[in-house]
């Protein structure tokens, strides 16, 4: 393996070549998707869904806006989107994995959501769009699967209108030792064995758990936001830090 | 996130209600995609409501976008029925509305009209004729508890009156100061004849 720091990047814990990462990541998605719902409650024990409610209640989103859902995956926070932004706005679900963006269009068809949603695949570190084209990008649980971050962070700044904003929601660091202690062995020991048992996959969410640790904290994330053009940075920590809901201005 | 935990159940409970009573969605079409702000003054915690079409979406906030915002004490908010109060609620500055009003109306109207047919929808679950029973048994409940309250309301009142009676009103207490004071100086002058007529002594 290529140990030339230029070259690698973190695959959960592993170093691996950068331009290896995205197959893998692709690899862990492709394999979960159709159990990702019902895992995504387990794990969480149904609280992601609050974490979404606390996204979508600091979007600022109303009739008419075009937002980017970005690392989508099965759509949850566009199914909400989309319905408040009506007909005369639009929602673009975006993914890079196509085996979620099906899973993720399935169900929203299910949902009877048609119209103002667009399907597209998309790396997050070149976006499709011309300048200024959004008035909101989220990416939940999706930046710290991205390669490049920095990269994928300037990429957003440039499709986002002025006055348009960014909701990164990301696992971050808890701030007191004792849940630090008490989430660390959940997500090292049980959660790895939930995976196995519910979605025959332990591999993946040992990625899982991995890259979480690997994922810049807050200040970091903030300082990064900062690094690429966002304004009034500021984060909210949910859940004591174990995820933290950073939100940036482009003017 | 507790708030947002109980947001999210009540949310859930608009939307039952949105279902179980098939004409409140059209009389909420009108104001459709329109975001009232309900800033609550003693908790400190805004919400924004919007009916989206499909479903009535609920969340606390802190943005500051809206169409309409109402701003109030929970009790005031709890207590507005009568339109004609808002304009002296104004004033008092116990209450602030800004935007298009009829936003705020429009949900108001909408809920005021709620009608939900219960046995019907109980029916699904328990048959026909219990269903019936168990709505009577209710009803009844509930006329038994209006009587209760309305006994318990009367006594209150009856309470309150006999309080105020034995309270003493301000003027009182001044009048009584007034005395007090009066009766102080009196007894003041008589002891400064008394030492006087003890030296004369
Ligand atoms: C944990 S899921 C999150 C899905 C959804 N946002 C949610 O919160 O439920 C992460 C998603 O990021 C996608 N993803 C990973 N790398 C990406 C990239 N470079 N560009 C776009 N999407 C990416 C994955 O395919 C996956 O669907």
């Amino acid at each position: 393996m290529n140990e030339n720091p230029e070259k690698t990047t973190h695959f959960g814990y592993k170093t691996v070549a950068k331009t290896e990462k995205a197959s893998m990541v692709a690899d862990v998605f492709h394999s979960v998707a159709t159990k990702y719902d019902v895992m995504n409650d387990l794990m969480s024990f149904g609280i992601h869904r609050l974490w979404k409610r606390q996204t979508i209640a600091s979007s600022g989103v109303r009739k008419g806006h075009h937002v980017l859902d970005l690392a989508g995956g099965t759509g949850d926070l566009t199914a909400k989107f989309s319905q408040l932004v009506g007909d005369t706005g639009q929602v673009v679900l975006g993914d890079i994995n196509s085996s979620m963006l099906k899973v993720g269009r399935e169900k929203l068809h299910n949902l009877g959501l048609v119209g103002n949603i667009d399907y597209v695949q998309m790396n997050a570190e070149a976006l499709p769009f011309p300048d200024n084209s959004f008035d909101l990008i989220t990416i939940a649980f999706g930046l710290r699967n991205v390669t490049d971050q920095n990269k994928a962070l300037r990429s957003m700044y440039r499709i986002l209108k002025p006055g348009g904003r960014l909701l990164v929601l990301e696992f971050s660091k808890p701030e007191h030792q004792v849940l630090s202690k008490a989430y660390d062995f959940y997500s090292f020991n049980l959660l790895p064995k939930m995976g196995e048992l519910v979605a025959n996959d332990g591999e993946s969410y040992k990625y899982l758990a991995e890259s979480i640790r690997m994922h810049p904290d807050q200040e970091t994330l903030k300082a990064m936001m900062n690094e690429a053009g966002f304004e009034q940075t500021t984060y909210q920590n949910l859940t004591g830090g174990i995820v933290a809901l950073h939100r940036g201005f482009k003017y | 996130m507790l708030n947002n935990f109980i947001v999210a159940i009540i949310e859930c409970i608009l939307n039952t209600a949105l279902e179980l009573d098939p004409t409140l969605s059209d009389r909420l079409s009108s104001i459709a995609q329109k975001r009232l702000l309900i800033d609550i003054r003693d908790w400190q915690q805004q919400f924004l409501v919007v009916f989206t079409g499909q479903q009535l979406h609920l969340y606390n906030t802190t943005e500051q976008q809206f169409d309409c915002m109402i701003s109030a004490d929970i009790q005031t908010l709890m207590a507005l029925k009568n339109p004609a109060m808002l304009t002296q609620l104004i004033r008092q500055d116990k209450l602030d509305l800004q935007g298009d009003l009829n936003i705020a109306q429009g949900f108001s109207n909408a809920f005021a009209a709620l009608n939900i047919d219960w046995p019907e929808h109980l029916s699904d679950y328990l048959g026909d004729a219990a269903a019936q029973q168990l709505w009577q048994l209710v009803k009844q409940t509930q006329q038994q508890s209006q009587k209760v309250n309305k006994k318990l309301s009367t006594t209150l009142t009856t309470l309150c009156q006999d309080e105020l009676k034995v309270t003493i009103h301000p003027l009182e207490l001044e009048q009584f100061k007034q005395h007090t004071r009066q009766l102080k100086a009196h007894v003041a002058q008589l002891e400064l004849r008394i030492n006087q007529l003890l030296q004369a002594k």
